[in-house]
């Protein structure tokens, strides 16, 4: 039966790439996460679903600790990427990001030329051994960004003279220079229009081959499309993880079911 | 209009929807062309093979709906892409009837090969299950280079397995008032052309869905009904 399914959907590896245990996320007394636990695989796209102030960008944000820089949110639990403990004390939060890089909301590059918003990652980790080194790591990174042939020719004009769906390309291909191993995306395309919101979907899918991604986002169709595993957050509580298709078309849960059917939100 | 989806996963999931039901389309018309040949040729094991060969057929039917329904909830496909996903639902369906009549063909072999033959009325049939075993050819061709004339051709043909089916209506009449212990073979018989000529209906109607997928609009239902056996008899 098995060989005769469209295998594109499949999960290339079940290696697990990021453990959560019992993850509990306190801002003051808000519990705004409650006891999560789940596995993310490696070489997976695994999008995150659930109505606004479900956690699910809280939960996205404890994976790169970008939670450490708000003052009374609290982390408890368990949360190790190749089972190393990202909590732990001796772990440095900014080698952390360069291994876990995120793309937001909103493209932000930064007010540099195209060329530096890529080669500033590399630049303060030491990537590059020489100017030739670093010219290929911006080159690499944005043809990944699919965005090197609208860009190769004005690499020295500011990021920020680049259209919406160009700059989040860019935000991508700066987030891919350091050679993440995950790349966060918290509602990479909610800025963008259908076009460059396909773009950057197609991107995703690209990626997948090297990356483990995991992505927030409001729009059910967009999780549907990129990933091939979907958590459903509710009420800070993760609800169901499972196989896309299988959320999609056969939920387990009566709640997700009527999250995604628009019958609750 | 561009081939491709920005999105080329998207066109993979629906290329690989219709390989499957080219796949299925490859089975069936096997599935005709063995069991007319093992009732031409008396041959119970020939015909014991497409019954068993079904299975298969039923499977690829169930894959291809999950596959529809996953591609429904996961693409939200629009124009063109909705009409493929809809059309693939329905010619698997037909094409799973068109299998099921294959098999009712078998069955009745068996059950022929321990009587008398009746004339040469397997032949006719055979040429009759060729026939559509042949439109069914060129409505899937048709599918796969979406092409609407051919489809209509398919269509307009239709009518020829029709006044094949009349003509053996006939006969197999002829033969039971000539002798009643020709009956039981007659009403088999009979009943073989009559799924037959169903068969074509399928056909037919998988070559609507073609002209459904190419033009957006079935097809007028005005075609000419060559089957007169129900007003004549």
């Amino acid at each position: 039966m098995n060989d005769m399914r469209i295998v594109e959907r499949d999960v290339d590896t079940n290696e697990v790439k990021i453990a959560a245990k019992d993850v509990q996320v306190f801002y003051g007394d808000t519990h705004a996460i409650k006891d999560v636990s789940v596995d993310i695989e490696d070489k997976t796209v695994t999008a995150f679903i659930g109505p606004s102030g479900c956690g699910k960008s809280t939960f996205l944000r404890c994976i790169n600790r970008m939670n450490d820089t708000i003052d009374v949110c609290r982390v408890s639990g368990d949360i190790r990427i190749d089972s190393e403990d990202i909590y732990d004390a001796k772990v440095d939060p900014v080698q952390l990001r360069a291994k876990v890089g995120m793309v937001f909301q909103k493209p932000n590059p930064f007010p540099k030329s195209i060329y530096d918003n890529v080669a500033y990652g590399p630049r303060i980790h030491g990537l590059a051994k020489n100017k030739a080194d670093l010219d290929d790591i911006v080159e690499r990174s944005l043809r990944r960004g699919a965005i090197w042939d609208e860009v190769k020719d004005r690499l020295h004009a500011p990021g920020t003279g680049l259209s919406g769906g160009q700059q989040q390309r860019l935000c991508i291909a700066r987030a891919v220079a350091t050679e993440p191993e995950v790349l966060l995306m918290d509602e990479p395309c909610s800025a963008l229009d259908p076009i460059a919101t396909a773009q950057v979907e197609e991107l995703i899918d690209e990626l997948r081959k090297n990356y483990s991604v995991v992505i927030v986002t409001h729009s059910m169709q967009q999780a549907a499309r990129v990933s091939q595993k979907t958590a459903f957050f509710h009420l800070g509580n993760l609800v169901e993880y499972g196989e896309t298709g299988t959320i999609f078309t056969n939920p387990n849960d009566p709640r997700t079911e009527s999250y995604i059917t628009g019958r609750i939100g | 209009m561009n081939d491709q989806h920005i999105a080329s996963a998207f066109d993979r999931d629906l290329e690989a929807i219709q390989a499957q039901i080219m796949k299925m389309g490859g089975l069936v018309e096997n599935a005709i062309l063995e069991a007319a040949i093992s009732l031409e040729t008396r041959d119970e094991e020939r015909a014991e093979a497409v019954r068993r060969a079904d299975k298969a057929i039923d499977t690829l039917e169930e894959i291809i709906n999950e596959e529809a329904a996953r591609v429904i909830a996961l693409r939200a496909p629009t124009a063109i892409d909705l009409r493929l996903v809809l059309s693939v639902i329905k010619v698997s369906a037909n094409l799973e009837r068109i299998g099921d009549y294959a098999k009712n063909l078998a069955k009745r072999t068996s059950v022929l090969s321990q009587m008398a033959p009746v004339n040469d009325s397997a032949g006719a049939l055979r040429r009759m299950a060729k026939e559509v075993e042949r439109m069914l050819k060129d409505a899937l061709d048709a599918y796969v280079s979406r092409d609407a004339e051919l489809a209509q051709d398919v269509i307009d043909r239709d009518i020829e397995v029709d006044q094949m089916y009349n003509a053996l209506f006939r006969e197999f009449l002829t033969f039971m008032m000539e002798d009643p212990r020709n009956i039981t073979a007659c009403m088999h018989l009979h009943f073989i052309a009559k799924n037959i000529e169903r068969m074509g209906d399928h056909v037919t109607s998988i070559a609507e869905q073609v002209v459904y997928l190419v033009t957006g609009t079935i097809p007028d239902e005005a075609r000419n009904k060559g089957d007169k056996t129900s007003v004549t008899a």
